[in-house]
């Protein structure tokens, strides 16, 4: 654990660092430090990159990466499968689809609403687009207390295809300025961070991890099933409940200020298990720190391997994620009977 | 410890379970037999709350569905017939799950000392560091066992024990082993429910026996008045005799 964390930080100061920008022969963390003690010989460009561009852009890689492979290894664990994913069961989708309806046709009905949900329309928005995919995700492959983790997948297929084609139709309808923000949404990109999304998004991670990582025990407890989990004291449809709310809260956070960043919650815990089994009271806590290191190094790539321009991240985490979907799959044929 | 009264349990139309009574002493290990589809694991179910039934389950005196979960698994544990066979951990973790009641985030010195003798006492402790998933079935069916005793293993006076068919799988040993265990078990005022099949085992060392046939009640008592010739050709449409055990003079049966 703390291992992981010297390594996160490590990344963080190498990421500082990295960029096109020139300091003036200064290196970035002298810059940083100027902002921090307000030296008065910092010039506003400089001051600028440092903290609202570098610093703003490392933290939100820091904060989604985290809690998408959080959220990754929570459905896992509740789903009892390695391939029950935001991305993979349609979250992500819902989520997107009902951001993009509110970035196109939010106009028409802002006006009507208090001006604090104006403001965070899309975040909650992409939460409710995740939560109801969630649901009838789980209302389709459910039955009996028992998920069947094929229909899950399948139904995750279809969510995507419907999402796909309604922001397809509103891609085609949207004004020039709408436009932009889609694409960026459907792409997934981190370059839109600021100070004030990164301060939402460490509540709703405080207060999703405050529920969540005490939860490894019970999420090895449901490996015997659901009733033996409750003869161990596991109020286990209560679990269900606040792992599928919270798992919805976090993914439609990222997706409101990050867009797609798909594979980091398969991807994480993939990794892990090969290194700890699948010991939850480990790699749910784990899976936190590494899903930040994750992110945040493939970001620091995606925006330093072609300057000035840049790639975008979803490229490097879908080259990362479709091998290991694939490993996953080898290995479900070689346990099959 | 345990009373139910008239207990029913329906599934889509078809009685599963018939007015059965169950009451159960402090102490007191309890047999439940009877042929395939008799009940015995769904009555198992309701005894243990896993499933609701209409009537009330006094357990300590108290509504079983008004006992706090979290309270209920330092009083009784349930050893489950049909255990999952993927758990991709190591046998002394499915074991340490037996203690999670117990601990938030690390398991303390207690918890290791109950993982550990009850890895012991059911002869699992050489494979502690291997990986559930390669075990055969009577070792897995062993880690189960170990990881319920695990569970039961505090201050609490009168707990209480539920096995479906916990000899599953093992061998002549362990099958005696485990019988010694729960006798042992129940000897320090704890009970037990422990569905059987083997008549002669149940009659060796249950105190009580619950026949049952169809849902509903055959026969119950002790091995004596159960055992009888004219019950058990009935219940299992079988013909036997029964003679006396030449070493413990329990009722031995022969089918045939």
């Amino acid at each position: 654990m703390s291992t992981s964390a010297i390594l996160l930080f490590l990344i963080a100061v190498w990421s500082l660092n990295t960029g096109v920008y020139d300091f003036g022969g200064q290196s970035a963390f002298a810059v940083l430090g100027k902002v921090f003690s307000g030296d008065s010989s910092l010039s506003i460009s400089d001051r600028y990159v440092v903290w609202d561009v570098r610093a703003a852009r490392i933290i939100m890689a820091i904060l989604i990466g985290s809690m998408l492979a959080v959220s990754g290894t929570s459905l896992q664990g509740l789903f009892k499968n390695p391939l029950a994913t935001g991305d993979l069961i349609g979250l992500t989708s819902g989520a997107t689809l009902l951001a993009a309806v509110t970035i196109v046709l939010g106009g028409h009905f802002k006006q009507y609403l208090p001006e604090a949900v104006q403001f965070s329309l899309v975040g909650i928005a992409a939460f409710i687009g995740s939560f109801l995919s969630m649901l009838l995700v789980y209302r389709i492959s459910t039955r009996g207390g028992k998920t069947n983790v094929v229909m899950m997948l399948l139904s995750g297929v279809a969510i995507t295809a419907i999402g796909f084609s309604i922001t397809g139709f509103l891609i085609y309808i949207s004004k020039d300025d709408q436009l932009r923000d889609l694409t960026f949404w459907n792409l997934g990109s981190l370059a839109a961070a600021t100070w004030t999304k990164n301060i939402i998004l460490a509540v709703v991670l405080l207060i999703s991890y405050l529920i969540l990582l005490p939860k490894g025990k019970a999420l090895n407890a449901m490996m015997l099933g659901e009733k033996d989990a409750q003869h161990l004291g596991i109020n286990v449809e209560k679990l269900k409940k606040q792992i599928i709310i919270i798992t919805a809260l976090m993914i439609g956070s990222c997706v409101a200020f990050s867009g797609t960043i798909g594979f980091v919650g398969l991807i994480v815990p993939y990794i892990l298990r090969l290194l700890f089994k699948s010991n939850y009271a480990f790699i749910l806590p784990l899976s936190a720190v590494c899903g930040s290191i994750l992110l945040l190094t493939a970001d620091t790539f995606s925006r330093s391997i072609v300057e000035p321009s840049e790639l975008p991240i979803g490229i490097l985490t879908a080259l990362m994620g479709g091998p290991i979907f694939i490993a996953i799959l080898v290995k479900f044929k070689k346990s099959m009977p | 410890m345990i009373k139910a009264h008239q207990i029913s349990y329906k599934h889509k139309e078809f009685h599963i379970l018939d007015a059965v009574d169950v009451h159960l002493e402090y102490g007191e290990f309890l047999a439940i037999v009877g042929p395939n589809g008799a009940g015995k694991s769904s009555l198992l179910s309701v005894l243990a709350n896993e499933v609701k039934s209409k009537q009330q389950i006094l357990f300590k005196d108290k509504n079983i569905s008004e006992w706090k979960v979290s309270e209920l698994s330092k009083h009784k544990a349930k050893f489950s017939q049909h255990n999952s066979n993927d758990i991709p951990l190591e046998v002394k973790d499915v074991v340490m799950m037996g203690r999670y009641p117990y601990f938030d985030a690390q398991p303390g010195q207690q918890d290791l000392e109950a993982m550990n003798n009850m890895m012991y006492e059911t002869d699992v402790f050489h494979l502690k560091d291997r990986e559930y998933n390669t075990l055969s079935g009577g070792e897995k069916q062993r880690v189960h066992l170990s990881r319920v005793l695990a569970q039961l293993r505090n201050s609490i006076a009168h707990k209480l024990l539920f096995l479906d068919e916990p000899l599953n799988n093992l061998d002549v040993k362990h099958q005696y082993k485990a019988l010694e265990i729960i006798k042992k078990f129940t000897q320090k005022a704890n009970s037990a429910i422990v569905v059987l099949h083997d008549l002669n085992l149940a009659a060796q060392y249950a105190d009580k026996i619950l026949l049952m046939k169809s849902g509903r009640v055959a026969a119950y008592g002790t091995p004596e008045q159960v055992f009888t010739p004219e019950n058990i050709s009935k219940a299992y449409n079988f013909p036997c005799t029964i003679c006396e055990h030449p070493i413990t003079a329990n009722p031995m049966i022969i089918f045939g």
